[in-house]
């Protein structure tokens, strides 16, 4: 067991007061960026991201994973006491924890859905923990073509199981490359694509895209439609609270079926949004009680809750030991790895062994921090929805404007980055996924290295990517994901178009609503 | 209002204008196999070509009467096109007003504008509110992170 031991040495790393400090700061922030509608987990990681420059990439990781962690509990608040998604992922929660609160029961519906979350988030943890060093040390063998089929394997499950149109997912990931090239050729030293602005020769920041897209890009979307915050009683009442706990075990099948659906959603890139609503379709169809959801069913919130948290948190897996983050603010935090210096990838778990099971280790102690403070501060953020929008609004541009200028102190990534808001606006209007276009952004120099150093080795021979057992694998079953959507609209063709209640329907459109 | 399928065609045009652009560019760099390897515009070049090949296809299906596309004939309405106007188009204002009058001038005259004018708050509210945000940007990156936001050509002439 020499994960344990690890495991413990990483303890000593997290559990210190400066680091357990920057817990509580990450954790509230988190819950800010979360509640609020506009500022979203991927620009609020972003938007820390320049100012944790100084400090120790340990220090600062924690800092960063809690702020993630409070976003995703910060998201389910909002769900349940306004039935406003504060995070896209947190939507399907909103089917069965608002009506759960309107009925005059939100510290169950609250309870309920931390509880269940942060059982998602352990086994999430359990898994990075053993298996994460076992990965990187498979990973440690890989050459050049070995790289680019796992690349390819993760661009592919984007289109195979992302859930959004599928050539629109291929448009947003190509996209995603093609701004990932501009700038300096990092093989050859020639200047790509920067359509004749000489300052380009820097390439596009994806710090500057992610504000855009999302913060931007949501806060349109958002004041499109005039929400009136009209809570629930927002009052906790702390017995209720261990009650609903300890209810939580009479339903562990649930709990088990929906961490096992998010560590999948996780590790490979599907993300936490397609796994909550995986999760809840799926408990919906084999529940008892299915034909009650929808109407503040216990399972029906720890559904959705369990497997957006288990995606959440095993997205760091494939990102630490492959440097292929599983969502999109993973791939954030990735770009961060690289600022600070470090490589992400197998030889992290050689090389910077404190910084690995440092944050590993925090991440139990986060998650637990998490679920207190949640608790303790949802009256203090319920507060905080009342504020009405109009003032809010503004106050988010200016932190979208400042955050993308003080990436690299240029006024030009400010203009992109309102260029980006209008690109994020049209996308999430039409349903183009986002998290696959700032993936392609932040590790699409990688792929294309990768493939140019594969084809390299082979003389310009694509059997490169079909020399051996490991990358045959690889490479066919990204092949078969890209072709999954082509096969089921063929089957789709042949098979009666089965006739579909006006329920899935809605709930279809819920779902493309808020594909990113 | 603006109906999906005008949205559709306007966003693939976007993606298939910005893929002919790659494209273009990338053959400046040289495309194919060299002696030194794959040639830089190569990779650029094959991504560009799917972005057109996509929003091609994504240009068709907008423009054909298709079921999931008859249930939203109406993407944006008028009263959201002026909510999203109300919002963006100040936001654009004020990004234009950075060089010359710096972020802290900039943003307090923004919130101001967005808060007053509309009526949303009395003007001496706004005008707080104004205040505390350009103090709050400079007490948070000038002096806690030492990260320095432009001060904008008028105070340059001024001799800040």
């Amino acid at each position: 067991m020499d994960n344990l031991g690890e495991l413990l040495h990483g303890f000593t790393i997290a559990v210190t007061l400066p680091h357990l400090a920057l817990m509580v700061v990450g954790v509230l922030l988190g819950i800010l960026v979360g509640v609020l509608p506009g500022l979203g987990a991927p620009n609020g990681v972003s938007l820390l991201l320049p100012l944790t420059f100084g400090m120790q990439p340990v220090s600062a990781i924690i800092l960063l994973s809690c702020m993630y962690w409070g976003a995703l509990f910060g998201g389910s608040v909002t769900s349940i006491l306004f039935n406003i998604p504060g995070e896209p992922s947190s939507v399907a929660t909103t089917f069965d924890g608002y009506p759960m609160a309107r009925d005059g029961r939100p510290t169950t519906a609250l309870a309920t859905a931390f509880g269940s979350a942060a059982f998602g988030a352990l086994v999430g943890v359990i898994l990075i923990t053993f298996l994460a060093s076992w990965v990187a040390q498979v990973a440690l063998a890989f050459g050049p073509a070995e790289y680019f089929a796992v690349y390819f394997l993760a661009f592919a499950s984007f289109v195979g199981m992302g859930g959004g149109a599928p050539i629109k997912t291929v448009v947003a990931l190509a996209i995603g490359f093609a701004i990932a090239a501009i700038g300096i050729d990092t093989v050859s030293g020639s200047v790509r694509l920067t359509m004749g602005v000489d300052e380009l020769v820097k390439g596009v920041n994806f710090v500057v895209a992610v504000m855009g897209l999302f913060g931007i890009g949501e806060l349109l979307v958002a004041v499109e439609e005039e929400f009136h915050a009209r809570a629930v009683s927002s009052k906790i009442d702390w017995r209720e609270v261990f009650r609903a706990v300890g209810r939580l075990p009479r339903h562990s099948i649930a709990l088990l079926r929906s961490a096992a659906i998010g560590c999948w959603m996780g590790i490979t890139p599907g993300g936490p949004t397609a796994a909550s609503f995986m999760s809840y379709g799926i408990a919906r169809r084999f529940s008892r009680r299915g034909r009650y959801f929808g109407t503040g069913e216990v399972e029906g919130i720890i559904s959705p809750e369990t497997a957006d948290h288990a995606a959440g948190t095993s997205a760091l897996l494939p990102m630490l030991s492959l440097g292929i983050p599983g969502s999109a603010t993973a791939a954030v935090m990735m770009g961060g790895l690289m600022i600070w210096g470090l490589n992400p990838g197998p030889m992290l778990f050689v090389d910077q062994k404190d910084f690995v099971w440092g944050l590993i280790a925090s991440m139990y102690v986060g998650n637990i921090v998490a679920v207190a403070l949640v608790l303790l501060t949802v009256p203090v953020f319920a507060a905080l929805m009342r504020i009405p929008f109009v003032i809010i609004a503004p106050l988010i541009v200016i932190i979208c404007v400042v955050g993308a200028y003080s990436v690299s102190n240029s006024y030009l990534d400010v203009v992109m980055m309102l260029g980006f808001g209008i690109v994020g606006y049209l996308f999430k209007k039409l349903f183009y996924p986002l998290a696959p276009l700032v993936l392609a952004i932040v590790i699409g120099d990688k792929a294309e290295d990768a493939f140019r150093q594969s084809m390299l080795m082979s003389r310009g021979s694509l059997g490169i990517f079909f020399a051996n057992k490991l990358v045959t694998c690889l490479v066919v079953a990204g092949i078969a994901l890209l072709l999954l959507p082509l096969v089921l609209q063929l089957a789709h063709l042949f098979r009666k178009p089965a006739p579909s209640t006006d329920e899935t329907t809605t709930q279809a459109t819920a779902r493309q609503k808020v594909t990113i | 209002m603006i109906s999906r399928r005008a949205l559709e065609l306007a966003t693939a045009v976007l993606t298939g204008g910005f893929g002919v652009a790659v494209v273009v560019q990338s053959l400046d760099n040289g495309i194919g196999w060299s002696s030194a390897g794959v040639d830089s515009g190569t990779f650029p070049f094959l991504t560009g070509i799917i972005i057109v090949v996509g929003s091609l296809y994504n240009l068709v299906r907008g423009m054909l009467p298709v079921a999931t596309l008859a249930h939203v004939p109406i993407a944006i309405t008028p009263i959201e096109l002026r909510r999203i106007a109300g919002l963006f188009v100040p936001a654009a204002i004020f990004v234009a007003a950075i060089p010359l009058a710096g972020m802290y001038v900039a943003s307090a005259l923004y919130v101001f504008a967005v808060l007053a004018i509309p009526r949303h708050q009395s003007v001496p509210r706004a005008l707080a509110m104004a205040a505390a945000t350009a103090l709050a940007l400079y007490v948070v990156f000038e002096r806690m992170f030492q990260v320095s936001l432009p001060h904008g050509a008028l105070a340059a002439a001024f001799g800040y």
